[in-house]
């Protein structure tokens, strides 16, 4: 116990570190696929045949692989088959890599949860709109969009979720986020080997965050309760 | 018809961002046919000269106390880290350490992510054959990791018969004890071969002994573990890209500064004199 007390500020300040990282990686996937899963989900719809099939085809894939494989295609395949290791070995290019793939892979999965949404949204509206005169890009912005948000508020806050605890499959490529980060105080680092607690206790960060996560989701559901 | 038009261009911009995809096939081919050429002879840039045109060697390690670790400023320092930084100034470029997943060192080489790998690795035949290796130059052994209140039990390799054994997968503690036909679960990392021991799944390790003597014992979570008897003795090299000349000069590199005195300096630094072997 005293020795845990003794090292406890060492590995705060490690895991912070670690935790930074992981935040970056959750905002920078959230940011880049959010608008993104629109336009694969306005790809999946589009009543041209050959982009909606391309489109599933490509969702398929990407639902249908493990994201610790697809981090491990994105990082290593430019080096590996084409010679050209166009991310570097540094942390930078590793985060970049992670984000990438953690955007793409997002996005396909949020692009059902908007094509749920928007099919939702009961046809006679759109039809409506059509005989009042407005244009299609119109109905979509001004009759279908806010009733697809409320919709889709509680499946998004389930992936929102996940996609933090997600973040910690990047360390495949060996992104130094906090799992990482706790990780090394089993090997040794700053004069700490061998200690076991840092790895279990990274699970509170997760479940701190996550806890904050939850009220601001749950209070933006409420706000959306003003129409059915 | 504006829709139609819009849906065109998406859609020629899919075909597009595939086609390079589809490009690589072919040119994967002849790449891999040219790296290759790069291992027989060498009428391709070699990766010495790859190296200096990019002014950094990218070492790969993991945090691993003596060889490579950071030091209170955050800079990394140990045997493996400053030996590392003296051959890149030898070169004439910068030593730029990233930390890697031990498990993926043949990838991140093969990749190009890093340039070698340089962390008290062992040279087990696995290695060897993946990379292109320096000579030895430090001496390690395997030892077994018992709980320090059984540990008079396990003083010889018979008596190892009917323990469950916790080994780094892919380690040369894995080939030690699969070649005595001992029980064992394979494990991602040392460490964890330890905490495996601690939590009683597992009644012994098999880790490095230059790893144990620094992990286990006093002021460690590891207080009532010790280590008993050696299974081999190792050697540990330095890792290059297959093929590449880095590994020769690395070799040239070694025995001058054995010859002037200054690794054996390096190595007293780091207390790992004794295992020192000669260049």
């Amino acid at each position: 116990m005293e020795l845990i007390l003794e090292q406890f500020p060492i590995v705060i300040q490690s895991l912070n570190i670690g935790f930074i990282q992981t935040l970056k990686l959750f905002f920078v996937t959230l940011l880049g696929a959010v608008p993104l899963g629109l336009i694969i989900s306005f790809g999946s719809m589009s009543r041209f045949r050959p982009l909606s099939y391309l489109t599933k085809i490509v969702v398929w894939i990407v639902r249908g692989t493990p994201l610790m494989i697809q981090l491990l295609i994105i990082y290593y395949f430019p080096g590996l088959v084409l010679d050209n290791p166009i991310w570097g070995g540094g942390e930078s290019g590793r985060f970049l890599a992670a984000s990438v793939a953690f955007i793409f892979n997002y996005a396909c999965y949020f692009s059902e949860i908007y094509r749920g949404g928007i099919q939702g949204v009961p046809k006679g509206q759109e039809e409506a709109g059509l005989v009042l005169g407005m244009t299609r890009s119109q109905i979509f912005f001004k009759v279908t969009l806010l009733q697809m948000i409320k919709r889709i508020v509680p499946p998004m806050s389930n992936e929102i979720i996940t996609l933090v605890k997600d973040t910690s499959l990047a360390r495949i490529i060996a992104l130094q986020e906090i799992i990482w980060a706790g990780q090394a105080f089993l090997k040794g680092s700053q004069g700490i080997s061998g200690a076991i607690w840092p790895l279990f206790f990274t699970a509170v960060y997760y479940l701190i965050f996550n806890g904050i996560l939850t009220v601001l989701l749950g209070r933006l559901e409420k706000k959306l309760d003003y129409f059915r | 018809m504006k829709r139609r038009i819009l849906s065109v261009l998406l859609c020629a911009a899919f075909a597009v961002s595939m086609l390079p995809g589809c490009g690589s096939d072919s040119s994967n081919a002849d790449s891999s046919a040219s790296s290759d050429n790069t291992a027989s002879d060498d009428s391709q840039e070699s990766d010495m000269q790859y190296v200096k045109d990019k002014g950094t060697l990218v070492v790969g390690i993991t945090n691993f106390e003596p060889m490579d670790y950071k030091d209170e400023n955050g800079e990394w320092v140990g045997f493996d880290a400053d030996m590392a930084k003296a051959f890149a100034e030898s070169l004439g470029v910068e030593a730029e350490f990233v930390e890697i997943d031990w498990d993926n060192k043949v990838l991140e080489l093969d990749g190009k992510s890093i340039d070698c790998v340089w962390n008290g690795m062992t040279l087990t035949d696995e290695v060897t054959s993946a990379m292109e290796c320096t000579n030895a130059y430090l001496n390690n052994a395997q030892v077994v990791v018992v709980p320090a209140d059984v540990a008079d039990q396990y003083q010889d390799t018979d008596s190892l018969s009917d323990l469950n054994f916790a080994v780094e997968a892919g380690s040369a503690g894995e080939e030690q004890v699969s070649a005595l036909g001992l029980n064992y679960t394979a494990v991602t990392a040392q460490a964890d071969a330890l905490m495996e021991v601690e939590g009683g799944t597992c009644d012994a390790a098999v880790i490095d002994s230059l790893m144990a003597s620094a992990m286990i014992g006093k002021g460690t979570s590891y207080e009532d573990l010790t280590y008993t008897i050696g299974l081999n003795s190792e050697e540990y090299g330095v890792g290059f890209r297959k093929g590449s000349d880095l590994a020769e000069e690395l070799n040239n590199f070694f025995a001058e500064s054995y010859a002037d005195g200054s690794m054996q300096e390096c190595a007293e630094t780091y207390k790992v004199q004794a295992a020192l072997i000669e260049q």
